[in-house]
């Protein structure tokens, strides 16, 4: 288990709190200068934004920007597999250009537009450019209806986010992440409003930048405070910087008191930034509304990769959270509420998009448990393996939608399985559901044990521990929920409502009508579903097969010297979100050997450990435990949805589930109105805003400028005080008067500041 | 003389000469046309200039040239430029072909007298950004303000005439107090034992004026405050701006964006802090809290308007706090930064400025209610707004970031606890984290309404106003001229994103002189000056020896 191969290097650790002779590869005496062909990756990606960019001014009407957009980010994803084939171990920048430098004294501001590459970057970019290039190839055929009107578009924002993201994983300086961070933001802002002639679209775009924008705004002070703080904003220099060091020596044995109140403010800061864009409680509410953009963009930026980069964040300033008493408790604690609550709303919704929306907020809330159970490499193993399989699943209900003119609801859908031309859709939705559901063997039963063990493994959170083994049950109710009704039992299907008025709904224009003419007729008795074609099968065939073979990352790739014991640990480990403990408080087994050097933990209950920690109720390893616990809580779940929507079902729309929820009282219902959080933000922020900015208004107007107005009047009075007959020229009067004023003011200011200077 | 020395002579006279000859021409057209031929042909010489500019000595008056006026008075027509003015003449320089090219079809009566007033406050402006001496600055200063006003009431729209009356005589009265303040200065330098004489020249009052007690130099600010403040314009003196901008022309908009209320933080900049250190010190976090309630309240106001051109005039309020922000943490993060806020705020704003302009001569309404969801009849009008409207939120990598950025990071650095003491340039007034915290709410407000803005103008259903018809001239979307115009200020966005150590080097020299004269009046003294620091003091006290003596 991971906390053995922990053990070896945090043994050296301890016995030297010397942090560098960790051999942490975070912690570069130098950082060495890379080859510039990594300078590829994010600049093939923009150079296809270019190309769009220029098709769209040309109007090119076919689907070129697809291939260019295709072609350039396969191209970035080879490099990005060069990158990692060539890495030897050593970390290093490239770097593009001067973007800030100020100097000052013997300080200096320095953030230039560089690259950072370790395995944390290669381990993230590589399912980002590779997930990209697919999803690319997909929504070549999925936006077809859109080639000549937003098709340029569409790649041009597709491509850009790629290079945004590129940015953010690659910078070598948190301004450069802050840039891909916001860039990421924009791409996401442009891509759900895509279809901008729908309001709801455009409300969702605008909702996700905003909320975002809160959390950019918790994340930019953060990133300012770590430069006033740190002196440098630049990964290398802050890892290696002796302050960080020694606040990290100083963690390790639990002694908070020693860092300084502003340092452990620096990851609660950073920290809000994260929970904005990987949407978690309170932030998480502009998710479920993106699903308003195309699906591939679901897909690939609300499920894979941009909200993932909160992950990333918590994950490579790992040494600045870790200094921080409370950062990861709370990145534990709120992980936990937002998995459980997202998991709560997806049992209830009917749209199978939404309740994918709210599954990735779900399973992003257990990755920042995991980060906040100490285990990084939990947070960025689930981050892998969730990439794939939510990608896949979202790519399959875009499949569906796209066949059945928009039809998204569990209940007028059925028995897809059976119909002729879904067989790939239907099997790639189904690994995608064993993954989601973590049936055992499955590569997301692993990395969600990973986490799940963790709880049990780090002093204090056991209670979340079990809560996520709830919510793990409930993850397998829903998605089994979702698969039982839709693509088994009796076959049955109604066309959504693109049928009828694509222009309202897409704002496609008469292009889309084709695709009615094809299906005839209108009627939903005689809807043909529309099957997907080559490039769709082919991306959903490929990503079913990567999650199937992902299951294999969690046996190769250990590293017997870093005593890591799969691929993810083995990249995670060797980065700065590397936990090679300055804390020993994952390391029971450790303690088994050599209590009398077991160092204070650093998180939960401090100094309280007496007896090693083992699985409550069960004993034993939890990593081990884990296995058999959560293995059977999804078999429940998905033994509950089998019963509950799919046993005796003949209809689409009936199910035993109905008679039940009703039971329930109200619940089903506040739940399916996601708990009316909307509504009450509505209520308590931005209501209340909006009527304080119109107070503000009318102050400005009436109070500000009356008085203003007041003083401008004056003159005329005087005017007509002193020559009541000549009203006219009144700003002669007015001129006059200030330069009296002037006069008069200049003669008061030597007569006070005189006397003042004077005494 | 040299031929730089001619060439800024040009740029300050050649527009005021062009001006009267535009006046006198009998075609309208060819006022256009003689309009876009000086304002291009003065980008020459104007570049020139750049390159003649001797960037290792940049806090240095260059190209520097007097002519005495009155010797006994010491009343002398000087100018001259360090980076900073250089930069700010460039930029009104450019602006000028951009606002001549923006109005061609919006102007369609007395287009002469138009042109000529929108030549001659080129020459104006340049003017201010020159001087080297307080009377030139001042003349000039106070000069603006009539083209601008017969702008405004000649050629604006329905509200005009109050429009241009408040801002005639808020500004007017607010310099005034101004005035009186830089008089005091110059008394109070003529008083001077060292010197004994009268001077007006800027760097001798500068090197004087810090022996002014802090009573003394508390009333000087508060005077120079009363001009300055109005024009930037800061809160609560900002009532004029919305009302100017939203009547102004679209010409006068970008003009009064991108440069006159600069003329309000280069004041700040070049004589409320030099003239007042220790004043200032003092004062500076008062002045800051009035600039972050100008942000927040200016921005939310913002979210609630109707009129797009009000809501971007506000807008312009709210940004240019953190302009003010970065000069109140008296450091040298935020110098920079407030420099390259006064350079890079024109672009997207006066972009914005643009945009709205370009769709009222189609559409001839502002209110959003109106008119909305343009970007299916105007996608290519709809993409620059996107793009300026993302500048004016703050996006990396373009232009409104890396000020923004480094006016919060100042405020954060600005606070003595902070910072070991001695640290040269890190050190600054008492702001805080706290104030950098709220500032930085404008970030979250900025995108609101900005957002708010663009969903409304370019996104959702088509609207258009009933009696709406299509133009004459104007085709539904940009036409070429209309793209010209906004190209420079789109590249000037992006190349102010991503190269912002260009001009951060080109300014580094003057503020570090600043900051300089700031620690020296406040008694701080710098632990060990950088060699950067040593060559910076070196220049300083030979541009102080020289503005002591007389100009030969």
């Amino acid at each position: 288990m991971m906390t053995s191969s922990l053990l070896n290097s945090m043994v050296s650790t301890v016995a030297a709190i010397a942090p560098d002779t960790a051999g942490n590869a975070a912690q570069p005496a130098a950082v060495g200068h890379g080859p510039s062909w990594v300078l590829l990756i994010p600049f093939l990606p923009f150079a296809g934004f270019l190309l769009n960019a220029l098709y769209a001014a040309f109007g090119v009407k076919s689907k070129l920007p697809a291939w260019t957009t295709v072609g350039l980010l396969a191209c970035s994803f080879i490099a990005t597999l060069s990158m990692f084939m060539g890495y030897d171990g050593t970390p290093y920048t490239v770097q593009a250009f001067e973007w800030f430098s100020i100097h000052y004294g013997d300080k200096s501001f320095v953030a230039n537009f560089s690259f950072y590459v370790d395995t944390l970057t290669i381990y993230w970019m590589l399912f980002v450019t590779g997930l990209a290039t697919l999803i690319a190839l997909y929504a070549s055929e999925y936006m077809s209806h859109d080639v000549g009107q937003g098709y340029n578009r569409f790649f041009a924002a597709f491509a850009l986010f790629v290079v945004s993201m590129s940015c953010l994983v690659m910078g070598d300086n948190l301004i450069m992440l802050y840039l891909g961070w916001e860039g990421v933001g924009l791409c996401s802002y442009l891509l759900i409003g895509y279809f901008y002639k729908k309001p709801s679209a455009v409300a969702a775009a605008k909702k996700a930048f905003i909320v975002n924008r809160i959390g950019d705004l918790g994340l930019a002070l953060g990133v300012y405070l770590t430069f006033v703080h740190f002196g440098t904003v630049q990964y290398a220099e802050l890892f290696a910087s002796e302050t960080l060091q020694s606040y990290m020596a100083a963690a390790s044995h639990g002694d908070f008191g020693a860092i300084p109140g502003e340092a452990q403010w620096i990851a609660l800061l950073l920290m809000i930034g994260a929970f904005g864009k990987s949407a978690q409680f309170p932030l998480y509410v502009w998710l479920p509304d993106a699903m308003e953009g195309p699906t591939p963009v679901s897909a690939l930026i609300h499920a894979a990769t941009m909200v993932t980069a909160g992950v990333y964040l918590i994950a490579r300033m790992y040494p600045v959270f870790l200094v921080s008493e409370n950062a990861l408790p709370i990145v534990a604690w709120i992980g936990t509420i937002t998995a459980f609550l997202a998991a709560t709303i997806g049992m209830a919704q009917f749209d199978i998009k939404r309740i994918m929306a709210y599954s990735t907020v779900s399973q992003l809330g257990y990755m920042f448990a995991g980060l906040g159970f100490l285990t990084p490499t939990g947070g960025a193993y689930h981050v892998l393996t969730h990439a794939f399989f939510k990608a896949l699943l979202f790519l399959c209900c875009g499949a569906v939608m796209h066949g059945f003119a928009g039809q998204l609801d569990l209940r007028k859908l059925s028995g897809l399985w059976k119909v002729k031309g879904w067989g790939i859709v239907s099997l790639g939705m189904l690994v995608g559901c064993i993954n989601l559901a973590g049936v055992p063997f499955t590569a997301g039963y692993f990395s969600k044990d990973t986490i799940l063990a963790e709880a049990f493994v780090t002093p204090g959170y056991a209670f979340l521990g079990w809560v996520l083994i709830l919510t793990a049950g409930l993850t397998a109710y829903y998605t089994f929920r979702v698969f039982f009704r839709v693509f088994v039992g009796p076959v049955e299907y109604h066309p959504g409502d693109e049928l009828h008025d694509h222009d309202h709904d897409h704002g496609h224009g008469e292009e889309h009508s084709h695709d009615a003419g094809q299906h005839g007729d209108h009627h939903a008795d005689h809807f043909h579903p529309h099957a997907p074609g080559w490039a769709i099968n082919t991306v959903l065939v490929v990503l079913t097969g990567c999650s199937i073979l992902a299951t294999g990352l969690y046996f190769v790739g250990a590293d017997k010297d870093a005593h890591t014991k799969h691929y993810a640990d083995t990249m995670v480990s060797a980065s700065s979100a590397s936990y090679h403990s300055h804390y020993g408080t994952h390391a029971f087994e450790y303690y088994e050997k050599d209590p009398e050097h077991y160092p204070q933990p650093g998180h939960g209950p401090r100094g309280s450990i007496d007896a090693p920690l083992a699985m409550p109720l069960t004993g034993g390893d939890p990593h081990k435990m884990m296995y058999y616990i959560s293995g059977v809580v999804g078999v429940i779940g998905i033994a509950l949805a089998w019963l509950l929507h799919y046993h005796g079902r003949t209809k689409a729309s009936e199910c035993k589930m109905d008679a039940i929820a009703k039971r329930f009282g109200p619940l089903p219902r506040w739940a399916e109105n996601k708990w009316y959080v909307d509504e009450l933000y509505h209520a308590i922020f931005v209501k209340p805003l909006r009527i304080i900015s119109h107070v503000f208004h009318w102050v400005d107007k009436l109070l500000v400028d009356g008085i203003v107005n007041v003083f401008g009047f004056l003159p005329r009075v005087f005017a007509w005080i002193i020559r009541p007959s000549q009203s006219g020229v009144l700003q002669g009067y007015a001129v006059s008067m200030a330069g009296g004023l002037a006069i008069l003011l200049f003669v008061v200011l030597i007569i006070v500041s005189r006397a003042g200077g004077a005494s | 003389m040299s031929l730089e020395v001619w060439s800024l002579l040009a740029l300050i006279f050649l527009p005021a000469i062009v001006g009267v000859l535009i006046g006198l021409v009998k075609n309208e057209e060819n006022a256009y046309r003689i309009a876009l031929a000086t304002t291009l042909a003065l980008c020459v010489p104007a570049v020139g200039l750049l390159g003649a500019f001797d960037f290792s000595n940049a806090s240095t008056s260059q190209f520097e040239h007097s002519i005495p006026w009155v010797p006994g008075l010491g009343l002398e027509f000087s100018i001259g430029m360090d980076s900073v003015s250089l930069l700010l003449i460039l930029l009104s320089v450019l602006l000028g072909p951009i606002v001549v090219l923006a109005s061609k079809t919006a102007i369609t009566k007395d287009r002469r007298m138009y042109y000529a007033w929108l030549t001659v406050l080129q020459g104006a402006m340049v003017g201010v950004f020159a001087a080297q001496d307080l009377l030139l600055f001042y003349i000039c200063f106070e000069f603006t303000l009539l083209p601008m006003f017969i702008l405004i009431r000649k050629y604006g729209s329905t509200n005009r005439i109050a429009a241009s009356t408040k801002f005639f005589l808020y500004t007017f009265t607010g310099s005034m107090m101004t005035l009186a303040g830089l008089m005091y200065v110059v008394w109070f330098v003529a008083q001077d034992a060292q010197l004994g004489r009268w001077t007006l020249d800027i760097a001798a009052l500068t090197h004087y004026a810090g022996d002014m007690s802090l009573t003394e130099q508390g009333w000087v600010l508060a005077a120079m405050l009363a001009g300055f403040a109005v024009k930037v314009p800061l809160f609560p003196v900002h009532t004029w701006l919305p009302l100017a901008h939203t009547e102004a022309p679209t010409a006068g908009s970008v003009i009064l964006a991108g440069v006159l209320l600069k003329l309000g933080t280069y004041g700040f900049y070049r004589f409320a802090v030099p003239l007042a250190p220790e004043a200032f010190f003092e004062y500076a976090p008062a002045i800051a809290i009035l600039a972050i309630i100008g942000i927040i309240y200016a921005g939310l106001i913002c979210w609630v308007q109707d009129d797009i051109k009000k809501l971007v005039a506000y807008s312009s309020v709210s940004h240019l706090g953190f302009c003010i922000l970065g000069l109140t943490a008296l450091n040298v993060t935020g110098f920079s930064g407030s420099i390259l806020y006064m350079l890079s705020h024109g672009f997207s704003t006066g972009g914005l400025f643009l945009m709205i302009g370009f769709m009222y001569e189609r559409y001839h309404t502002r209110d959003m209610n109106e008119v909305g969801g343009l970007a299916s009849k105007m996608p290519v009008w709809a993409t620059f707004m996107v793009f300026f409207a993302m500048a004016s939120v703050g996006l990396p990598g373009l232009n409104g970031f890396p000020s923004e950025l480094l006016c919060l990071i100042s405020a954060f650095q600005s606070d003595a606890a902070w910072n070991a003491a001695g640290e040269p340039g890190a050190w600054g007034a008492s702001l805080g984290p706290w104030f950098a915290v709220f500032a930085g709410t404008g970030m979250v407000i900025a995108a609101m309404y900005l957002l708010y803005m663009v969903g409304k103008i370019c996104f959702g259903a088509y609207k258009e106003p009933a009696d709406h018809h299509p133009h004459d001239e104007l085709p539904t979307d940009l036409n070429t001229r209309e793209i010209i115009t906004l190209t420079p200020l789109a590249i000037g966005c992006v190349l102010f994103g991503l190269q912002p150590t260009l001009l951060l080097d080109a300014v580094s020299d003057p503020v570090n002189n600043t900051v300089r004269i700031v620690e020296r009046a406040n008694g701080i003294e710098p632990g060990e000056a950088s060699p950067r620091l040593i060559i910076n003091e070196h220049a300083d006290d030979q541009a102080n020896d020289h503005g002591g003596d007389s100009h030969d």
